[in-house]
């Protein structure tokens, strides 16, 4: 017998006090209601309904047992309820991972429209550099993440790429801070703040080779985040200047973008390949739109063509 | 037998060489005459892209060793209908009429992927993998011919750039349960057989080690020995992030070894000549280790 089905049919005939009106509601046969109620009183051995020719009146025992079908019905209304916004997305607890530098704005929104998307939803979140996050990915003990790329491939998928262009931090009473914009090779000979190569070594080196390339020999590099103390304060009195994407800069430096953009990081959600349930889908979604609005973040790449050597040994 | 921990020190520098170039790697290393070896990863399959050409060639003249097939028979190339490639047939634009033995030069020396597919349609697919069989490499397999793993390629890739990570994340063609597959430790077992004439006798072998020598590229594991009298045999492989070689280091002293060298780039970057340098400094780093007098 379905129980839980039994037990909704003798709540309407409770309600209504009537078979026939119970019967209409439930949109089945008076006689087949009937049967079922008293097959249901076999199943407890127990006598619901006191049976008279104008309808039918709940027993002192069948009043007990309404209360607690009452409740049963409820809870699994409850659990139903539950399953399905776990399955939508809508519930649940998400581990995910951010990378510095995405700007607080930025996070910002993302948090605020993920919680719109999935106000059940515990959201735990944490910075993490892309070597680490692209280890807890595959490990899940993350279940989505914002990666700057290039970011370790094996074992996850990826969101569409955005494109963060890179600037100058620089102290506001130094004299390129009066020019609109920066070269590269103007910042030869500076000390320049650079995020240690062991949390991204291949964006690190990919940043070096395009220095070189531009003609930018810095003086020396400096391993900081260019949001840590140290960082700020060498750059705060002029002794460095950081790479650093568009920010609202702190007290005393300004920002200035470089000449033709020659420097932008490429960012992405990711997650286990074939990881990627609702709560994943919804993160991802309100992500591309926090950074692009009002993240600044680029949808469409810089557009540079592809010269195959013949050593690729593949067409293109 | 060296002892394990003067190994355990060269594979820590192998590791840290990887890292340094910003690639995951395996490595196999074997003695051709001790028979010492030296591993890392060397049991993880990988998709071998182009470096499957080898078999394909050792197919080829183990089959001519046999005396069912004429090495000097020539075949008609169209102009039209070639496997897709930047290099040889693959890349010249007029019909040419060529032996066997030349399209398996033409496969080895530049990787010509029309070369390679030419000599695999008169093989067979099922006739490659059954010479890995015969000698034991089980986990050497090949599913498709590379004009196949070619249309796979641009069937993921669609409209989309072949260095955006979200593309690369999504290529069957480097996922070995779906392509042309092998491990580092059998690639150096398949060379050892090649080099101990198993796997094609007498002249044949001979022939096979000779097309070795001729590959063209510097860039991967002959970067590694700047020696002008040490010899590197080798076959190459690439598909997008990944770099691989495979081959023979061949010392005046008489010392041989085979070592397969497999990688995977974190950069999507199509030149990347640090992730290629890192196969000869790996390789030699092994080959060193191997050399060591035994402490």
């Amino acid at each position: 017998m379905d129980l839980l089905r039994h037990l909704r049919y003798f709540r309407a005939v409770a309600e209504e006090g009537h078979v026939g009106r119970a019967a209409e509601r439930l949109r089945i046969a008076q006689p087949s209601l009937s049967q079922r109620i008293q097959r249901l009183e076999r199943e407890l051995g127990i006598t619901l309904f006191d049976r008279g020719p104008r309808g039918v009146a709940l027993t002192p025992a069948g009043r007990l047992l309404l209360a607690d079908t009452e409740e049963v019905l409820e809870s699994t209304a409850r659990l139903l309820g539950t399953a399905s916004d776990l399955r939508t997305g809508r519930a649940g607890t998400l581990r995910a991972a951010l990378p510095p530098d995405l700007g607080p704005a930025a996070v910002a929104a993302l948090l605020t429209r993920f919680r719109a998307a999935s106000p059940g939803t515990q959201l735990d979140v944490r910075e993490l550099p892309v070597t680490a996050v692209a280890r807890e990915l595959t490990q899940h003990t993350v279940d989505v993440a914002i990666v700057r790329h290039p970011c370790p491939a094996v074992g996850l998928a990826f969101g569409a790429v955005l494109h963060q262009p890179v600037g100058v931090l620089l102290a506001a009473d130094s004299p390129q801070a009066n020019r609109a914009e920066l070269a590269l090779a103007d910042l030869t000979g500076r000390q320049l703040v650079l995020f240690p190569r062991a949390t991204a070594p291949a964006l690190y080196d990919e940043m070096l080779t395009t220095l070189a390339r531009h003609g930018c020999a810095p003086a020396a590099l400096v391993d900081q985040h260019h949001g840590s103390d140290v960082a700020r304060a060498l750059v705060l009195t002029g002794t460095a200047v950081a790479l650093a994407p568009r920010t609202a800069p702190p007290p005393g430096t300004v920002w200035r973008p470089l000449v033709g953009t020659p420097l932008t990081w490429r960012t992405s959600t990711a997650w286990p390949a074939g990881a990627g349930g609702p709560a994943v889908g919804l993160f991802a979604d309100a992500a591309q739109q926090a950074l692009t609005d009002p993240g600044g973040l680029l949808a469409e790449p810089p557009n540079r063509p592809l010269f195959p050597r013949p050593a690729t040994e593949f067409p293109l | 037998m060296r002892s394990d921990t003067s190994n355990a020190h060269a594979r820590a520098r192998i590791a840290e060489a990887f890292a340094e170039a910003g690639v995951t790697g395996l490595l196999h290393a074997r003695d051709l005459d001790t028979g010492t070896e030296l591993a890392h990863g060397a049991d993880t399959l990988v998709s071998t892209a182009s470096v499957h050409k080898l078999c394909v060639l050792t197919t080829l003249f183990r089959q001519a060793a046999a005396g069912r097939i004429d090495l000097t028979r020539r075949l008609d190339i169209p102009a039209f209908g070639r496997t897709d490639g930047p290099t040889g047939l693959a890349a010249m634009l007029d019909a040419a009429r060529l032996s066997l033995r030349d399209l398996a030069y033409l496969s080895i020396a530049v990787s010509d992927n029309t070369a390679a597919d030419l000599l695999w349609d008169e093989l067979g697919l099922d006739a490659v993998n059954g010479t890995m069989a015969d000698l034991g490499l089980t986990r050497t397999v090949a599913v498709h011919k590379i004009r196949d793993m070619i249309a796979a390629l641009r069937q993921d890739t669609g409209s989309g750039s072949p260095v955006d990570p979200a593309v690369v994340a999504r290529l069957r063609v480097l996922d070995p349960a779906f392509t042309n597959r092998s491990t580092a430790r059998e690639m150096t077992a398949l060379l050892a057989a090649i080099w101990y004439d198993q796997a094609c006798p007498g002249e044949h072998g001979a022939a096979l080690r000779r097309l070795l020598g001729l590959q063209v590229w510097p860039h991967r594991l002959a970067s590694g020995f700047p020696f002008d009298d040490v010899r590197v045999h080798g076959k190459t492989g690439t598909l997008p992030t990944l770099r691989h070689e495979v081959g023979v280091i061949e010392y005046p002293d008489g010392g041989r070894y085979a070592v397969a060298v497999f990688t995977r780039a974190t950069a999507t970057s199509i030149t990347l000549p640090a992730a290629d340098a890192v196969i000869g400094t790996a390789a030699r780093l092994a080959v060193d280790a191997l050399r060591a007098p035994v402490g």
